[in-house]
């Protein structure tokens, strides 16, 4: 198999070895589109069809709603990858449910700013083992458990306050950790760009492709049957997927309740809520919801693909609402297309990276 | 192939020492439990037991438990539909438009409706039959698109003075037969005629059969991609109908109409007793299960407790159901 596979490889040409890279390197295919979109933006700012410059300022300041979305397809990522219909509806009640309690510990009791963050994570790390062990350890369908407890958080978060959002002036303050920094020769960047997104980044980065745990999810998720006759730990491997997801969603809260300036019970849910749209970064990142396939690199241009592309159609489209509408439209084609084009690639390479 | 057949059991996976029941285990445990609540419900509150408030649960259960047969179908051949808030928006901003625009009467509105429903199921069935792709992706993808086709035919506003053509079927005073809500008797009707589709006909075990291994069925000779396509066009169908009795109870059709109605009833299908990876499953379990939800969205606001509580609740009863018949399901495997 892997032989004739290597013989056809070397005897195809130019444009159908381009073909196959674009189509099986998921973040090539990725980083084309995203010069695609930005070219295209950049023509019709220069054609004067854009309310304000498509600039690198710009740009740049986009990066501020892509953390939430680029940490929580990552968090989709440990899931979606460890198999067996695995996946996360519950991340944007997490973030709504760990925020309160986050705007609780800063806003009402006056914690310090470190241990609150901690217990903040914690308290994510923690939702996310109750779906772990639900999934995992008692094996419900990841579907249904994280649905019940999307439910079952989203309701504990509107309760937790009565329905209104904590804003007292210690959570107004954590504004500041989320405002522009400038940087020598290149735009103001958002600072959490750099304090949290990178960090988890390269932490997620680590723990998939450097790390025994990362071999073991992706064997789990390949096939757990076999994983298991390799003495890998099955249940244990699952189980912590789901905390790392709630562990980043955790990080999301944070996010989230300091660039609101507030903490909104409503947060991670309101409209299609933050799993939605996650799950699409994912998908399009290249992790094939079967299981078993999908990078950490993929997830972040696919992240950054999709911030680019709202930011530029917000810009096309400047009255009221239209492009947030062009918005839902776009993620939808791009997530119905990227998954056909998983198949495609499976189909006719045999493989995904 | 439509032909009714007399060997319901067909297509069923054997089921040692049991004969096929028209009831079974987790039905009668979801009437257990509803039953029960409505008994406490009704010496705890002066109003639970009133007409009034049995015909509110009943009219507010009716569009959760008419999407709920489609998506009974669907989730047993192991698929699943996320779109159907998204495809509601658009039936609902389509037919009121015309309703109110062009006048439409009755029986052509709720045709258009139902017309709408199944162009939508359609295209999720279409792609899930030849897309190779996991139908939870396509209708994910669907949601969004849908919710822009239907804001984009709101054009920025909502549809507001929509005339009662529809309030036959609708909460109102005309829409009652016989003191019960006519939603409800059509609710019934269908229910009871897919319940007998699924049980005695052919083609509706192929729907198990197609959930219990869909490669095996098409073995033994299953048209998989047309069962479906059907099921995914019969949730459009009841998406449209739900969409009249929606329309039917008010004048006013805002943009936002729809959302969340995929979770409340995946809900209702779970609880009901319907097997998420497929192949188990009955309408009735839905109906019941959309009972069950109702009574306890209506126990909350009786009891005065905080709306939000109910959604607390219904995260629960998922488990509950879910769990039960996880422990089931590893007691038969282990016999």
């Amino acid at each position: 198999m892997t032989a004739t596979r290597v013989e056809a490889e070397r005897g195809e040409g130019l444009a159908a070895r381009a073909l196959r890279i674009v189509l099986t390197e998921r973040v090539v295919l990725l980083a084309v589109l995203l010069v695609v979109v930005v070219v295209w933006f950049r023509v019709l700012g220069a054609g004067g069809y854009l309310v304000a410059p498509y600039d690198v300022g710009y740009l740049g300041n986009a990066l501020e709603s892509m953390v939430p979305f680029a940490l929580l397809a990552l968090a989709e990522l440990f899931v979606i990858v460890s198999g067996r219909g695995g996946i996360d509806l519950s991340v944007g009640a997490i973030v709504s449910l760990a925020g309160m309690v986050f705007g609780f510990m800063v806003g009402v009791w006056g914690w310090p700013l470190l241990p609150a963050i901690a217990g903040c994570i914690a308290v994510g790390g923690l939702l996310g083992a109750v779906n772990g062990a639900l999934v995992a350890h008692l094996r419900f369908p990841p579907l249904i458990a994280t649905l019940a407890t999307y439910y079952a958080y989203s309701s504990l978060a509107l309760i937790s306050n009565a329905n209104g959002p904590i804003s007292t002036p210690p959570v107004v303050a954590l504004h500041s950790l989320t405002s522009n920094v400038d940087l020598p020769l290149l735009p103001p960047v958002p600072l959490h760009v750099f304090t949290i997104l990178l960090p988890c980044a390269v932490l997620a980065w680590v723990v998939m492709s450097r790390s025994t745990y990362g071999r073991s999810l992706y064997a789990v998720g390949t096939n757990d049957i076999a994983a298991g006759y390799a003495t890998q730990p099955v249940t244990r491997t699952r189980f912590t997927a789901f905390v790392l997801s709630g562990l980043l969603s955790g990080v999301v809260a944070l996010v989230t309740v300091a660039q609101f300036a507030s903490a909104r019970p409503d947060a991670g849910i309101v409209g299609n809520g933050m799993a939605l749209p996650a799950i699409t970064v994912a998908v399009l990142g290249g992790v094939a919801i079967q299981g078993g396939i999908g990078r950490v690199g993929g997830v972040l241009v696919a992240a950054l693909l999709v911030t680019w592309l709202n930011a530029g159609m917000l810009l096309a489209f400047p009255e009221g609402a239209e492009g947030s509408r062009y918005q839902l439209l776009a993620l939808g084609l791009v997530l119905v297309l990227s998954a056909l084009l998983n198949t495609l690639a499976l189909r006719r390479y045999g493989r995904l990276s | 192939m439509t032909a009714p057949t007399t060997a319901p059991t067909a297509a069923t996976p054997a089921r040692r020492g049991l004969r096929v029941r028209a009831i079974e285990g987790q039905e009668l445990a979801l009437i257990g439990v509803t039953g029960l609540l409505w008994v406490v419900l009704s010496l705890a509150t002066d109003t639970f037991l009133s007409a009034g408030n049995i015909t509110n649960i009943l009219f507010s259960v009716a569009p959760i438990a008419l999407v709920g047969i489609g998506m009974t179908a669907v989730i047993v051949t192991a698929g699943i539909d996320v779109s159907v808030g998204s495809q509601a928006a658009v039936v609902m901003v389509v037919v009121a438009l015309l309703v109110r625009d062009a006048g439409l009467a009755f029986l052509p509105a709720v045709a258009v409706a139902i017309g709408t429903g199944l162009v939508l199921g359609a295209v999720n069935g279409l792609i899930v039959a030849y897309g190779g792709i996991h139908p939870i992706i396509v209708t994910f993808g669907t949601l969004n698109i849908y919710r822009f086709v239907a804001l984009q035919i709101f054009g920025s506003e909502q549809v507001a003075g929509v005339p009662d053509t529809l309030a036959v079927i609708g909460g109102g005073m005309p829409g009652r037969l016989l003191g019960v809500p006519t939603a409800w008797w059509l609710t019934l009707v269908l229910a009871a005629g897919m319940w007998c589709y699924m049980r005695f006909w052919a083609t509706g075990r192929h729907l198990y059969a197609i959930g219990g291994d869909a490669f095996a069925a098409r073995l033994a000779g299953v048209r998989v991609r047309r069962r479906q396509i059907s099921a995914y066009m019969l949730t459009g169908a009841c998406v449209g109908l739900a969409g009249c009795v929606l329309i039917g109870s008010g004048g006013l059709v805002q943009q936002n109409v729809g959302t969340g109605l995929e979770l409340q009833v995946i809900a209702a299908v779970v609880i009901g007793g319907t097997s998420i990876i497929g192949g188990r499953g009955t309408v009735l379990g839905t109906l019941l299960g959309a009972l069950l939800v109702g009574t306890i969205s209506s126990a909350v606001t009786l009891l005065s407790w905080p709306t939000e509580v109910t959604q607390l609740f219904i995260g629960a009863f998922i488990l509950v159901a879910v769990g039960v018949d996880l422990l089931r399901e590893r007691r038969r495997s282990a016999r």
